[in-house]
Parts: C-alpha cells; sequence; structure tokens
C-alpha cells in the first residue's frame, strides 16, 4: 500500500492583509516514490504551495505533515531530507561548479567522503565534469540549470522540489534533466514538480493536481483526469478546467 | 563537513572574487590616509614652517616702513619682493596673477601718523602721571586712525591661513608701535633715546609659551597630522564596507541563493555568521595595515610618524566594536535595500553624512551646537571619539565608556532591526 510522504491539511495563504487567499483550502496528500505534478496558469498557486512545502513561506492556517521512513525527530531533520531546485537560478556565479555543491553539500551537513562522491557523481551524470572548475558566470544556459539540478539533489534527498527544471535549456539538457530524474525516482526518491510545458508533464508525472485561482481543481493520474474530462491531452484538459482568459 | 568552515570558506572566495572590492577596502583608504595627511601637513608647514611668497609696496615717506619690511623679513615668515612703484590697481593683478599670495601696501605717511600717534598717547600717558599739566596735554589733537596697512590676498587663500599670516605681521607691528611709544615717552621726558640697557632688556622675550598636550599619566603622544588622519580616515574607509557587504546581501537575496538557504536549516543563520567573521577579520587586517603604514612608512615620506596608544587591549576592543558596528550598518541596510544599487548608493551617501556629521573631516568642536547633537546619533563620531582618546590623549577604559555604550547599543540596534526584516520574510 503507498504510503503518504506529504499530507497538507487546510492550507490557506495570505499574502500582506490580501482579502482572497493565494491558497484557498488545500488538502493533499502526495505519496512516497510518486511523481507528482502541480500544474495551472500564472497566479493559480503553484510556487506559493512549493514555498510553503518547502519552508520557504508559513502558511497563514492549516498544517503541512511530512512522513519519512526513518521518522526523522524534528522539522529541522525532516527539512534537511528536502532538495529544492527553484526556477532562478540560486547559485553564485562567482564560484565553480565545484565550489557551489562543496558549498550547498556542506551546509547540509554532509560528511567530506559522501559529498566530494556525490559531487563527482552528479557533475559526470549533468554532464559537467568538463566545466567542473570553471566559474558558473561563464556557463551557457543549459549548464546552469543542470548546475542548479545538481544542487538541489547534492544531499540525495527523500523529497525534491522542481519548479520549473527545464525552462529556457535546449532538447539535450532537457534530455539528461528528465531522464535523470526518472533514474533517481526509480530509486525511490519523490518527485514534485511544477512546469509549462505540459506535454513533457503528461509523459513525466504520475499523478497531477490542476490548480486555479489558489485551489486545486482537480486531482489524480494524468490518464484518468484526460478521460474523465474527455480531453485530448493534458493541455487541452487544462483548458477546459481554467478557461481561455489570459492570467498574469 | 563542518558547516560553518564550508561557510566561511564560501564567503572567502566571494570576496578574493570580488577584486575591485577588495581594492576598494584596502587601496582606498591607504590613498585616502595617505592623501589627507600630506594635504594637512602641507598646510600646516605652508604657515609654520614655509616662507610665504609676499608683495610688499612702500609708499611711506618715513622709515617705519622699512622697519616693518626689516622685521617681517627678520621674522623668517615671509619671502618679501618689495616693489614701491606700484600703483593699487596694480598689486591686485599681482597677487592674483602672480606667486605672491599676500601684498601689502605701506601708505604715504605711515610713519607720521604713527609718530602722531605715539605723542598723543605719551601726552597723555604724561598729564595722567601728573609729569606735565594738563594745560600742555594734547587734548584737541585725536588719535590718527586711518593710517591702515591695506593686506592684498590671493582669495585661494584660505581663512584660517589668512587669520595665521595677519596675526604674524599684527604681532610685528604692535612690535614697532610699542617701540615708538617709548621712543617718544622718553623724549617727552627729555632723554635723546631709550637708554641702551633698557632697549637690551626689551630686545629679550622673556616669556616663552610651552605647547602641553593634556593626556593621561606621563604620556609622550604629540598631536600631528597622523595621529588625527590615520585613525579617521582607515575608519571612514572602513564603513565604506557597507558598498561591498551590503551589495553582497543584496545580491544573494536577489540571485535565489538565500531562498536556497531557507530550504537548509540554519544555514541562513551560518551564512549570516560566517559574513559577519569574515568581514570582522578584513577590517581588522585594514585598520592593522593603515596603522602599519602609518607607523613604518610616513616617517619614509617626510609625514609625521604614528605613535601607537599604550593601552593596546583598549585599542584592540574599540577596533572591534568599531568593525561589528560597522559590519551590523552593512547587514542591516543589505537586507533593507531592494536593489544592489540602492543598498550602494544609499549606504555610500549615509557614511559620507555620518563621516561629516561625526566629525572624521572637521573637528566637532567647531561645528554649532546643534550639529554636534546632530553628530552624537553618527557611529563614526563614536568610533572616532574612541580613537582620539587612545591615541591623542592616551585615555583609559572609564573614558571610553561612552563609546563603548553607544556602539554596544548601535551594534544592537542594527541586528534587531536586521532580525526583525528577516523573521518578516521567514529567512530566520
Amino acid at each position: 500500500m503507498e504510503s503518504p510522504i506529504i499530507t497538507t491539511v487546510s492550507l490557506f495563504k495570505y499574502y500582506g492583509k490580501a482579502e482572497k487567499p493565494s491558497l484557498d483550502n488545500i488538502n493533499l496528500t502526495i505519496f512516497k516514490g510518486e511523481k507528482f505534478g502541480i500544474f495551472g496558469p500564472n497566479g493559480a498557486g503553484k510556487t506559493t504551495l512549493i514555498s510553503l512545502l518547502c519552508n520557504i513561506l508559513k502558511a497563514s492556517s492549516g498544517t503541512i505533515e511530512y512522513s519519512f521512513d526513518d521518522q526523522k525527530k524534528n522539522i529541522k531533520e525532516k527539512l534537511n531530507q528536502v532538495g529544492f531546485v527553484p526556477q532562478d537560478f540560486a547559485f553564485y556565479s562567482e564560484l565553480t561548479a565545484k565550489q557551489n555543491l562543496y558549498y550547498f553539500g556542506g551546509v547540509y551537513g554532509m560528511s567530506s567522503i559522501s559529498l566530494k562522491e556525490q559531487t563527482v557523481n552528479l557533475l559526470e551524470i549533468l554532464g559537467l565534469t568538463s566545466v567542473a572548475d570553471n566559474k558558473v558566470k561563464s556557463f551557457s544556459g543549459g549548464m546552469k540549470r543542470r548546475l542548479n539540478l545538481a544542487i538541489g539533489l547534492i544531499h540525495s534527498p527523500e523529497i525534491v522540489f522542481l519548479d520549473e527544471p527545464t525552462v529556457g535549456v535546449d532538447i539535450h539538457s532537457k534530455l539528461t534533466i528528465i531522464n535523470y530524474l526518472e533514474e533517481l525516482n526509480k530509486k525511490g526518491t519523490t518527485i514534485i514538480y511544477t512546469s509549462h510545458h505540459l506535454k513533457e508533464a503528461e509523459d513525466f508525472c504520475s499523478r497531477v493536481a490542476l490548480m486555479d485561482n489558489g485551489k486545486v481543481i482537480a486531482l489524480d493520474s494524468v490518464s484518468e483526469l484526460i478521460k474523465i474530462n474527455n480531453a485530448a491531452n493534458l493541455e487541452e484538459l487544462m483548458i477546459n478546467l481554467t478557461g481561455k482568459e489570459l492570467r498574469d | 563537513m563542518n558547516k560553518l568552515f564550508v561557510s566561511l570558506v564560501k564567503e572567502i572566495l566571494l570576496l578574493l572574487s570580488d577584486k575591485v572590492g577588495l581594492l576598494l577596502m584596502f587601496v582606498m583608504p591607504l590613498l585616502l590616509v595617505f592623501i589627507i595627511t600630506v594635504v594637512q601637513d602641507s598646510a600646516f608647514k605652508l604657515v609654520n614652517e614655509n616662507k610665504i611668497e609676499m608683495l610688499i609696496v612702500n609708499k611711506d615717506d618715513g622709515n617705519l616702513g622699512d622697519t616693518l619690511i626689516d622685521n617681517l623679513i627678520k621674522s623668517g615668515s615671509f619671502n618679501i619682493e618689495i616693489s614701491n612703484t606700484l600703483m593699487k590697481s596694480e598689486i591686485k593683478k599681482q597677487t592674483l596673477y602672480r606667486d605672491k599670495l599676500i601684498a601689502i601696501l605701506i601708505p604715504e605717511n605711515f610713519s607720521k601718523k604713527i609718530g602722531q600717534n605715539a605723542a598723543k598717547i605719551s601726552n597723555l600717558m604724561l598729564t595722567e602721571f601728573g609729569v606735565i599739566d594738563s594745560s600742555q596735554s594734547l587734548q584737541s589733537s585725536k588719535l590718527m586712525n586711518n593710517n591702515n596697512l591695506d593686506f592684498y590676498f590671493d582669495p585661494i587663500l584660505q581663512e584660517n591661513f589668512r587669520i595665521s599670516i595677519l596675526s604674524g605681521i599684527n604681532t610685528v607691528l604692535i612690535g614697532i608701535e610699542s617701540r615708538i611709544m617709548l621712543q617718544q615717552l622718553f623724549a617727552d621726558l627729555g632723554y635723546d633715546n631709550i637708554p641702551k640697557h633698557i632697549q637690551k632688556e626689551l630686545g629679550k622675550q622673556n616669556i616663552t609659551i610651552n605647547s602641553v598636550p593634556a593626556s593621561n599619566g606621563t604620556s609622550e603622544l604629540v598631536p600631528n597630522s597622523s595621529q588625527h588622519n590615520v585613525p579617521a580616515w582607515s575608519l571612514f574607509a572602513m564603513f565604506f564596507m557597507v558598498i561591498s557587504l551590503g551589495g553582497n546581501v543584496v545580491k544573494e537575496r536577489l540571485s535565489g541563493s538565500f531562498v536556497r538557504l531557507q530550504t537548509i536549516p540554519s544555514a541562513f543563520l551560518l551564512t549570516i555568521w560566517s559574513k559577519v567573521i569574515v568581514y570582522l577579520f578584513v577590517s581588522l587586517s585594514q585598520l592593522t595595515v593603515m596603522f602599519c603604514i602609518g607607523m613604518f612608512v610616513f616617517p619614509h615620506l617626510g609625514l609625521p610618524d604614528l605613535k601607537m596608544p599604550s593601552n593596546i587591549l583598549a585599542l584592540f576592543v574599540i577596533s572591534i566594536l568599531s568593525a561589528y558596528a560597522a559590519i551590523s550598518y552593512s547587514l542591516l541596510i543589505g537586507v533593507y535595500a531592494k536593489t544592489q544599487e540602492q543598498a550602494g548608493g544609499f549606504g555610500a551617501i549615509s557614511i559620507i553624512i555620518f563621516a561629516a556629521i561625526g566629525g572624521i573631516w572637521v573637528p566637532s568642536f567647531i561645528m554649532p551646537e546643534y550639529m554636534q547633537n546632530i553628530g552624537m546619533i553618527s557611529p563614526l563620531h563614536w568610533c572616532i571619539e574612541g580613537y582620539y582618546t587612545l591615541f591623542l590623549k592616551n585615555g583609559e577604559w572609564k573614558e571610553l565608556s561612552g563609546t563603548l555604550i553607544y556602539l554596544l547599543m548601535f551594534i544592537f540596534g542594527c541586528q534587531f532591526f536586521t532580525f526583525i526584516k528577516l523573521r518578516k520574510q521567514n529567512y530566520i
């Protein structure tokens, strides 16, 4: 039986004094080993939800429960098992790829030996070995995107949150990233993913939540949702459920 | 791997990658201290050691004009060029377009008018003493007050130098007038001249002035331009770390690195602490370099050397607190500024204002009282007060208490508001 790894109950988020919540009563259960997609138009609340799940933002009300295998004692230990790959590049451009990985792995508290091993491994898998000692500011967009992913995975987390991990990269980088995520998932890593590339999401995700106006408006496997809503694909499904109006 | 260690390594690597920032942090204070000290030292020498170029136009038909010139030459303060044929309008041109900073026009009848004044005063004195009766007194005559010397000066000459030069000329004039007065007095009493033994005594300067700087104990610290400038401009440069550190914080915040750190337990506070430690080290290195240059390099450049205070522990404590105040202020700017430009612009201007009102550029005591009161809010004021207490007065802990309390309060205030902002943004 599938065991939940994240459970949210009645999650609300208000920004400042806004009357309308950015997240409106989110009740979700994400299971261990899932490739879970969160989709929706701009302003639907996807990034806010991920920010809450990663502890970047605090919820106005509601609870988030993490359930790891080894029953981590406190929230700090639990969050140490979470990896975050933000949409924006989150590293130090003045440092080299290796220095960035050493730094972020170090602050996760990794031992020196496992940090070095994991750094070599990730650089190899993501095709960055030849530029490992180059300053990141000299990298191409695809290389930066792959490094951004590598940093989020350096400590081998149980859950990885990916916010648009393939945005702005060429097909080769995209394939490398997606293939590696598939490989990680096979090893048991739970992947929570947002993207505007709905075809990519359709192929990649095992289950999706469609969001609009801060609410989850549909939640199921991609194939089931397409079938129930009589749509040809995820793109058509999204248009059917959220309308054709422009969202900013 | 130790989390603090990797954070420190990261901060050091970032600092080393910012070559311009490093250059600013170490070369700028060096240049500032060197230039300001040379300028102030030269200004001091201009008035006190170098001879000032002076043009004299002597229209006097008596001999006191020549006496005045002789005495000015003897004073050793002036390089005098005499050109008696020049007209008033030409004197102005000479001071404006030639290298003569000042010129004096001795008017016609200069000697005659001084003589008349001396005669009048002598007569009044003798009448007062009852040596002559009032019927012989010159009551109807008035003291001549139109025997003014005209003093021309190049407008570039600053007021304090001008006043200093005028004071020197005035001293020579008073000497001449006193002598003429005495001569007249003796003449009125029937002497041909002032008796030689009295002239001899009058020629002596019996009272000399010893300058004694007020300081504690048996200190031999003598205030000089290095004692003032090295600590003052080192502090000024140290607070300029707001551009580097404040900008660095904004950059990390905007680049997304901070967002990633938010997801890593304790990482954010570690990052802040590693910044504090690295920049504390940088600040203390800045001060050490500056002080060493003041002590060992300045004497070879003809500048006064920096003498260290006897209480080295107090110097260390004040330096740490000053550096920590600069770091705390930089972090505060870094967390509140929305862009790097904002942090750099506001940070730099605020430090210039703090320096101006805090007495780094001009001493606080010459400012109006309200400005002195406003200056108390400047952390630079308290830092420099602490250094002056040590470097100029050889002060002890008790005299440093005000400085220590203020700096601690300033640090606490900056950190409190930094904490509030970071807390509000859920970073900590």
